[in-house]
């Protein structure tokens, strides 16, 4: 109980939400808009399981919302094309494993820093997108749409991928020993090397994963929209960092799980139908989500966690 | 002020070090993409004016442009040096930026007393930071990516979104689109702040504790060094330089918007590493950060004056780009010297004292 | 025992960057044998055992295992072949419970292995019970004292079925009940065959548990003795040495007025308490002990770094209350730390840097640098402590040993204190160097410094000392005259009868 005390309490902060909307803006639970809004932050629930692996290995990523544009732009480019979307999805995978793989050779080929390594990828992908693309919108053919299923069926599966992505990271990061790796290095690089874990080799293959999993993200929100926008990824990592953070994932590394990234991707998610409903403007968003992240880690590091180390 | 050992005695051994450190490899770069730019970016059009990158005026816009940044990046410069990072000083530019229109406009208090005001809201601002990093001993990373996003959400919130604050006199609009003495007003006011950074880092020994925390804090702290206190002006001196920032961006731009400063942390900190100072504290040097600043200003205008860039329409883009591929190569450089020695001697009993 | 013996070094020599830690060991070790290794520090013991581990390649000798000779060892091959070292510092990933933190060491990395956790548990409790640990095996590492972690380590060694297992001073933070289950863990595996290497300074230990005892003294073996057939008078015999190597430059006044007065003084964080005495103006006050004892931790009491909690420090009869060093720094207090690389010197900046570091406020009033007066300060200093670099402007990671030592040194020289604390000044310092360093204190005692100096050497800290204080378990237990019979010194240190 103890050990997860980060991630039961923002279940219980989540709940308290709820539960404090059921009660002021019960229009808030219609079925139609709740499922719309869980298939909205889907993409992001999965980018957050990535991101999660990343700050556990005690890396961080803020490239993934240029990631995600590129993939999306690539994977749309292909379905306008006709290309069917069984090969656009490993398609949009790749191209996300193989910028992750830019970031993951800096950071453990030549021990950069993550933090400024992804920066730099981050405004060269997104210039250099804005540079081909000239901000131009990609148009989809209609049978991309929901899977060419009905809007509600589509929406399930999107969740239920979701979902299915979720609990397969879950369980691998507890019963699989590559999971555990994870963990480990994040704990200790250097014992992990010791114990012959080869915690670079790890870090690489973080990054790539988080890559391919934007792909996956991306493709997830092809399936959503009509026309893919260039700067569709704007502000996604901020987002997906916040919930990780949030959900009880220690930025010191070789802490923290899924769930409670989800449970915090979800509080914030819900923040901003939340003050809709609550009749608070919009524009308190960023400066809620701002003090939620700092109110995380404040609480983390009062706690007696180790912390204050280099970036 | 080149980073390193104090200037003291000049054999050729010095010389040849100092012609070959990393401030003047960069002087040397910088001057040569500024006479490619010129060879290239400069024509003359049919009235036989010249035109391009080669004109004074062109010269002085890049100096107006790079003073926001270029106050950021001085405002990094000493942060970077203790080992931290703040990611919130783009962020904090764009609220000191709506605060003072909000002074100005809405409260209608006269200029001056809004200007101070602001830089103080923008030290409190620091303050936070500081608080946050020094009290609380959280991570920079986190703590100022918290703060890049709350720093932002104030503005937008303030603001509602939409409000974007203009009218500003013309006394005021002075500072940001007039010159003074022959130079753009706002570029002496970066050189007051690069010289009181400059002073600081290299002539006090604030600078001193700086390097030695940057190096090795607990071995700052031995040395009776009050670790915490500088950090926490560290961060604070930083807040206050992003509201300079802010006060000039307002004048240049006549109007503030609560997206002000977007972007910018990422060019201030390529602008420190690209000048010799090292993301892992204790290297660098002011004189480098100016050169970085010079070096991405003169590439993004530069680029904006290449009729290729100019018939893509492109420069935005292409200087982003470049500055983003420059940034990671100015890092590999760094970290090359430390890879090639490992590389070279790789015997495995290490030798400690028994 | 007919059988050869499990571990055979055979005239091991090891040089550590001009100093020789190994002059040609001998070392043997049966399977099933509790072997004490013995000797005071700076004898050569850590480095005897990574030789053993492989983490160290000895430059001469030869090293036999279970019969076979052994080229060269790694740390790995030395896994292996089943040789396990259990540390003083455990390194176990903190972040992670104590079954994982087991299985990560005892499994083969492999990556797309299921893991069993249910087995981890088991495996882990049984280990646990075997070594008496009562913490459940799903504690997290970081939540668990630094005796349990060991007890962690133990099980490790257990689990990995090591033929060969090293124990660095093992019962040092251990409480009695705890020392008890570890004896009986040490028994257990020498009725299983396994040999055992049991470095220790409790005397009463070593006569418990071991077979044969070892004694080390600079770096040679001076004598192996089965345990029957010695006794605690002739131990401190062997690892005390009856010739004085070095002459020590003399006292030439007598000391003054009292400086520095401790009364009860304790840090409940540190283990440091009821500590008293008093050094008196131009005096150097020996810090003896072993590892262990507590001197490294009462420095940092009186220099601010772990504040006392109890009793009273005054210097110059007023109270003193230190919050930081550079409260202490500001009341004439001064340490040169022993970590000389991390604390001591800042290796990336240049030596006037380092210089100056600790007296800002008093070299450069209004916090403007006057690099003129730094470079005259340093070039007084690098001339009077003769320093040998390239200038002053050489980075301190351009140094030998001792040359940092005395760019530490000089940078609390500099500070002008009343009290200087050294603490092992002359630690993997060349030979030349610690003369002059000895002379360099013996001179500031005379012009009215009060000395604390703290140092594993004993013929050092007996030849220097005017006064010497022995320490052990965290307190001081008897005060000696300077030059006294390192017999009776060890003895204190050890607590055993003289």
């Amino acid at each position: 109980m103890k050990r997860y005390f980060r991630e039961l309490s923002v279940l219980g902060a989540l709940f308290v939400l709820l539960v404090g909307l059921t009660i002021f803006a019960p229009a808030f639970y219609q079925p139609q808009p709740l499922l719309s809004l869980l298939t909205r932050e889907a993409p992001a629930l999965v980018v957050a399981c990535g991101m999660a692996c990343v700050i556990i290995t005690r890396q961080i990523d803020i490239s993934v919302g240029s990631v995600f544009s590129v993939c999306s732009v690539c994977a749309g480019l292909l379905a306008a094309r006709g290309w069917p979307l069984p090969l656009v999805l490993p398609a949009a995978i790749a191209v996300g494993a193989l910028l992750g793989s830019i970031n993951g050779l800096l950071v453990a080929g030549l021990g950069l820093p993550s933090i400024v390594v992804t920066l730099a990828t981050m405004v060269a992908l997104r210039q250099g997108l804005n540079l081909i693309r000239q901000g131009e919108f990609v148009n989809l053919p209609e049978a991309v749409q929901w899977f060419g299923l009905s809007q509600t069926a589509g929406q399930l599966v999107l969740v239920g991928a979701a979902l299915a992505v979720l609990v397969a990271l879950s369980f691998a990061l507890r019963h699989l020993a590559a999971g555990r790796v994870i963990y480990a290095v994040g704990s200790d690089a250097e014992a992990s090397r010791l114990a012959g874990l080869r915690p670079q080799l790890a870090t690489f293959l973080v990054f790539v994963f988080v890559g391919a999993l934007t792909g996956l993200a991306a493709m997830m929100n092809l399936v959503q929209s009509p026309q893919i926008q260039p700067l569709g990824g704007a502000g996604l990592e901020l987002k997906v960092i916040a919930a990780v953070v949030v959900g009880g994932v220690a930025i010191s590394g070789g802490r923290g799980n899924l769930w409670g990234a989800s449970a915090g991707l979800l509080l914030l998610a819900c923040i901003s139908p939340a003050l809709t409903h609550l009749r608070v403007e919009a524009y308190w968003e960023k400066a809620i989500q701002g003090t939620i992240i700092i109110l995380a880690v404040a609480a983390e590091g009062l706690r007696g966690r180790r912390g204050g180390t280099r970036p | 002020m080149i980073a390193g050992p104090a200037n003291t005695t000049r054999g050729r051994r010095d010389w040849k070090a100092f012609l070959l450190s990393h401030e003047m490899l960069l002087l040397y770069a910088l001057v040569g993409m500024w006479l490619f730019f010129y060879f290239a970016g400069t024509t003359t059009n049919r009235r036989g004016i010249v035109v391009g990158f080669g004109t004074l005026d062109r010269q002085f816009d890049i100096l107006r442009h790079s003073c926001e940044i270029g106050l950021l990046a001085l405002a990094l410069t000493p942060v970077i040096l203790t080992a931290g990072i703040d990611l919130s000083v783009g962020s904090l530019l764009g609220l000191c930026a709506i605060l003072f229109g909000h002074l100005w406009q809405v409260a209608g208090l006269p200029v001056p007393v809004a200007v101070v005001l602001t830089l103080a809201l923008g030290a409190v601002a620091g303050g936070l930071n500081a608080a946050l990093i020094t009290g609380l001993r959280l991570p920079p990373l986190i703590v100022t990516l918290g703060t890049y996003s709350l720093f932002r959400g104030l503005a937008e919130a303030i603001t509602r979104g939409s409000v974007t604050y203009t009218d500003f006199p013309a006394g005021f609009l002075f500072v940001g689109q007039e010159r003074w003495l022959g130079l753009p007003t706002q570029a002496w006011i970066l050189f007051l702040v690069a010289l009181g950074v400059g002073l600081l880092v290299h002539r006090t020994t604030y600078g001193r504790s700086f390097r030695a925390i940057g190096f090795s804090l607990e071995g700052a702290r031995y040395a009776g060094i009050p670790v915490a206190r500088r950090l926490a002006l560290v961060y604070i001196l930083a807040g206050l330089i992003a509201a300079i920032a802010a006060i000039i961006y307002t004048a240049r731009l006549g109007q503030a918007k609560a997206d002000a400063g977007t972007g910018y942390e990422l060019f201030a900190i390529t602008a420190v590493v690209l000048g010799g100072t090292s993301i892992f504290g204790g290297k660098g040097s002011v004189v480098g950060t100016l050169l970085g600043v010079a070096a991405i200003a003169v590439l993004k205008s530069g680029l904006a004056c290449l009729p290729v860039v100019m018939r893509m329409n492109a420069a935005e883009e292409m200087s982003g780009l470049l500055t983003g591929a420059l940034l990671l190569l100015a890092l590999t450089a760094g970290v090359a010297p430390k890879i090639l020695s490992n590389l070279r001697s790789s015997s495995p009993s290490s030798s400690s004292t028994p | 025992m007919a059988a050869p013996p499990l571990l055979a070094l055979h005239r091991i020599e090891k040089n550590h960057g001009g100093v020789r830690a190994l002059r040609g060991v001998d070392f043997e070790l049966h399977a099933g044998e509790v072997h004490a290794l013995l000797g005071e520090n700076g004898a050569g013991k850590s480095t005897l055992i990574k030789v053993i581990t492989g983490a160290h390649r000895p430059d001469g000798g030869t090293i036999t295992f279970a019969g076979q000779p052994v080229a060269d060892l790694t740390p790995a091959s030395a896994r292996a072949l089943g040789i396990a070292c259990i540390y003083q510092q455990p390194a176990l990933f903190p972040d992670l419970t104590v079954a994982e933190n087991i299985a990560l060491r005892l499994e083969a990395p492999a990556a797309a292995r299921r893991i069993d956790w249910p087995a981890r548990r088991a495996r882990a409790s049984a280990l646990l019970a075997r070594c008496g640990a009562r913490f459940s095996p799903d504690a997290e590492v970081r939540a668990l004292s630094m005796p349990e972690q060991q007890l962690v380590e133990i099980a490790c060694a257990l689990g990995s079925g090591a033929r060969l297992v090293i124990m660095d001073e093992p019962t040092a933070s251990l409480t009695r009940l705890e020392q008890e289950l570890l004896f009986a863990v040490v028994r257990d595996l020498r009725l299983a065959g396994v040999g055992v290497v049991y470095i220790s300074h409790r005397l009463e230990e070593i006569f418990a548990l071991a077979d044969r005892v070892t004694v080390l003294r600079d770096g040679r073996t001076v004598g192996t003795h089965a345990i029957a057939a010695i006794d605690e008078p002739g131990l401190i015999r062997l690892m005390v040495g009856r010739e004085v190597a070095q002459v020590y430059p003399p006292a030439e006044s007598a000391p003054g007025a009292p400086v520095l007065s401790l009364r009860d003084v304790g840090c409940t964080a540190s283990g440091v308490h009821g500590v008293s005495f008093t050094v008196h103006s131009g005096e150097i006050f020996g810090l003896a002990g072993l590892v262990g004892a507590g001197r490294t931790e009462l420095a940092r009491v009186l220099f601010g770094l772990t504040p006392a909690d109890s009793g009273e420090i005054s210097l110059d009869g007023q109270p003193l209350a230190l919050r930081s060093p550079r409260d202490a720094i500001a009341r004439g207090l001064a340490y040169v730390p022993e970590d000389r690389r991390r604390h001591g010197v800042v290796l990336e900046l240049p030596i006037a840097h380092n210089l100056t570091m600790a007296i800002h406020r008093r070299l450069f009033p209004g916090a403007w640098l006057r690099f003129g007066a730094e470079r005259a300060l340093a070039l007084d200093y690098i001339r009077d402590l003769s320093v040998k670099c390239a200038g002053p402007e050489a980075p301190g990671g351009s140094l030998s040993g001792g040359n940092q030592q005395k760019v530490a040194l000089a940078r609390w020289l500099a500070t002008k204190p009343r009290v200087l604390i050294l603490d092992e000044p002359t630690q993997g310092v060349d030979v030349g160097a610690k003369g002059e360093i000895h002379r360099i204190i013996r001179r500031l005692a005379k012009e009215g410094l009060a000395v604390i100096l703290i140092s594993s050497d004993l013929p050092e800290v007996i030849g220097m000392s005017d006064r010497i204080g022995v320490m052990r378990g965290g307190t001081l237990h008897a005060i000696l005259p300077g030059g006294s019979d390192p017999h009776t010194v060890m003895a204190t240190a050890l607590g055993a009868a003289a």
